[in-house]
């Protein structure tokens, strides 16, 4: 052991790592403005004010209830507007009008249980459970207030059913629209860059081939694999097969089993469009990268604010106020929704918010494929 | 413009590979400087120069490459950047150019059908002109440096081509390939190709029909290995190379 070549070898890192500029920044500033932005995320977010509706088939008591239930929520903020039935509350909710709606029990009577319901979108269970917990405070404070009333039990359902107990059901079409999308890119992104740093994207350039077909060759090649890969993923997350026992192997089954509403088919739309996104994105971002390092080194600016903007680990409702224009602008949060309108509300291709879902993920494969093609440098288009 | 012309010969109407006045500027240093030539088809021209004195810039120019920041390049009678004439023009970069992950055979295949290639023929035939028909299904990335430079040789050469652009070919080759190499050139030629290739060995300069000295952008001198030696009055091309270019070498 020679002191002295371990010096010389700890210079030359010093050396190195001083003049990649790159590397000095993900090493000293990236992790700066991640814990800030995460601290401000968590710090500043917001728990919307419940604008909630109430359906009171129980005549004058419920009134009171009523009134005592939007005078807690007013004080923090929120609102309570009755609304004539059930109907009318869905409707609200469907539209966005109001978060909750809270369906009071036909009778009301100092000394009778009483059962309200808790009536959501569906769409965001993580962040729906915040307004819930509000309003069931909100509840308790309102009957508390009524002289006699018993503390009511509260039942929670959804717009699309009664959510389900599985604990990964909230986090499912989040987390697997998030890793087609990651594992797309980074694939695509080194091997374009290889075929830029070994000389072949030269040579091929130097062929009568088009930018476009380059382009377009690369998302056929990886889209297929991005197929493959969603396909298994999602059969993976969906499925559930019983295997029975054989001999002494216990019977078990392979698969997460997770609760879809809608067509698989249609999840899997949803994720290979924006996997082919992000396969435009690799070739794209590879033009600024000289090696692979570099690739990854995009990854906190690329992935990691869509991965905190787009609903994956953050309700997006609960988000600071300033983020929120960010979240339009990333692509998986429509990737997300998109899921979300498929696994949970059962969406088919005729619903509205699917539709803008994929039209966005199509525009933005659409919009990178381009300026990947315009970025491939070369003076004969 | 003018002046250049009325003191060269007029135009070969013929030419294979012309440039007018080229051009090519990175910021302030000019990597070609105001090159004009004309090369005849079926010819072997060798562009001679240190490393950094603008060959692979005036091949890439030559080839469209890259877009001159003034003067004009042409292959066939054609000004470059043009799409269609890179279906005739065949180029050997300095780097391989070739995926390591495919075996020779896939590596030709494709080349050939990106030029549009159909016959099959044609890939068996470049494949064994530079001796590698026997390692089709071998991998590229586990061929020797030797064999991977000849693979490179012969997906430039899968569309038969009748102009071939080729950026340092015997760099880093052994001298038997060397010779092999210089062989296959000769019988392209003897076919018609006009081949234009840049190096820095001045040995194997003389093989070349013509020489271009290329020094700081600028081709200083142009004619046989003889006529070179001659006009210098020295015994070899090296020498001939530093006399010929004793004054420009000072300007930069």
């Amino acid at each position: 052991m020679s002191g002295r070549r371990v010096v010389a070898i700890f210079r030359r890192v010093v050396q190195e790592i001083r003049r990649d500029h790159r590397s000095v920044a993900l090493l000293l500033v990236v992790p700066v403005v991640m814990t800030g932005l995460i601290a401000f995320i968590v710090r500043e977010g917001q728990s919307p004010a419940v604008g909630a509706v109430v359906v009171n088939p129980a005549g004058p008591p419920g009134l009171v209830v009523a009134a005592a239930l939007g005078a807690a929520l007013e004080a923090d903020g929120g609102s309570a507007t009755l609304v004539a039935d059930e109907a009318a509350a869905r409707a609200a909710i469907e539209d966005g009008s109001a978060s909750v709606a809270v369906l009071l029990p036909a009778e009301i009577a100092p000394g009778v249980a009483m059962t309200v319901t808790i009536l959501t979108n569906g769409l965001d269970p993580a962040g729906e459970a915040t307004q819930v917990a509000a309003v069931g405070r909100a509840m308790l404070a309102a009957t508390a207030s009524v002289t006699g009333m018993v503390t009511p039990t509260i039942e929670r359902t959804t717009l699309y059913g009664v959510p389900s107990d599985d604990p990964m059901a909230p986090f499912a079409p989040a987390i697997l629209g998030f890793l087609a999308y990651f594992f797309v890119y980074i694939l695509t992104g080194i091997s374009f860059l290889r075929e830029r740093t070994g000389g072949t994207l030269e040579r091929l350039m130097a062929t009568p081939v088009a930018r476009g077909e380059v382009v377009g060759g690369y998302l056929l090649g990886f889209g297929l694999f991005a197929t493959l890969q969603v396909a298994i993923l999602l059969a993976w997350g969906f499925g559930s097969v019983e295997i029975p026992a054989l001999g002494p192997l216990p019977s078990f089954s392979v698969g997460l089993g997770l609760p879809i509403a809608g067509s698989p088919l249609l999840a899997f739309i949803v994720v290979v469009v924006a996997a082919l996104g992000a396969v435009s994105l690799g070739i794209f971002l590879s033009t600024f990268a000289r090696t692979e390092l570099q690739v990854v080194q995009f990854i906190p600016i690329v992935i990691v604010p869509q991965f905190l903007l787009c609903g994956v680990l953050f309700p997006i409702s609960s988000l600071p106020e300033i983020l929120q224009p960010l979240v339009g602008l990333m692509p998986l949060t429509y990737a997300v929704d998109g899921m979300r309108q498929v696994l949970i509300a059962g969406a088919d291709l005729g619903a509205a918010a699917l539709q803008t879902d994929l039209a966005v993920l199509t525009a933005v494969a659409v919009f990178f494929a381009t300026i990947a093609s315009l970025t491939i440098r070369r003076e004969v288009a | 413009m003018a002046v250049q012309a009325g003191q060269s010969m007029a135009p070969d109407p013929g030419a294979a590979v012309r440039a007018s006045d080229l051009v090519k500027t990175f910021g302030s240093i000019r990597a070609v400087d105001g090159v004009s030539f004309d090369l005849a088809a079926g010819r072997i021209y060798g562009l001679l120069g240190p490393n950094g004195s603008g060959k692979t810039t005036l091949i890439r120019l030559l080839t469209g490459m890259a877009r001159p920041t003034a003067g004009r390049a042409e292959v066939l009678g054609v000004p470059m950047p043009s799409r269609a004439v890179l279906a005739r023009i065949g180029y050997m970069t300095q780097s391989d150019g070739i995926y390591p992950g495919l075996t020779v055979g896939e590596n030709a295949r494709f080349f050939a059908a990106v030029y549009g290639v159909r016959e099959r023929g044609q890939v068996d035939d470049a494949l064994s002109v530079v001796d590698l028909a026997d390692r089709v299904d071998a991998v590229a990335g586990t061929l020797s440096g030797g064999q991977r430079r000849r693979l490179s040789l012969a997906c430039a050469l899968v569309h038969r081509p009748p102009v071939l652009f080729l950026d340092e070919p015997t760099v880093g080759i052994d001298p038997l390939l060397r010779v092999e190499f210089w062989a296959h050139f000769r019988s392209l030629a003897a076919g018609g190709t006009t081949i234009v290739l840049s190096s820095h060995v001045m040995d194997e300069a003389d093989r070349c029909d013509e020489l271009l000295f290329v020094r700081s952008g600028k081709v200083i001198a142009r004619g046989t290995g003889r006529e070179l030696r001659d006009r210098a009055g020295t015994p070899d091309l090296e020498q001939a190379f530093l006399s010929l270019g004793a004054d420009v070498g000072a300007t930069r």
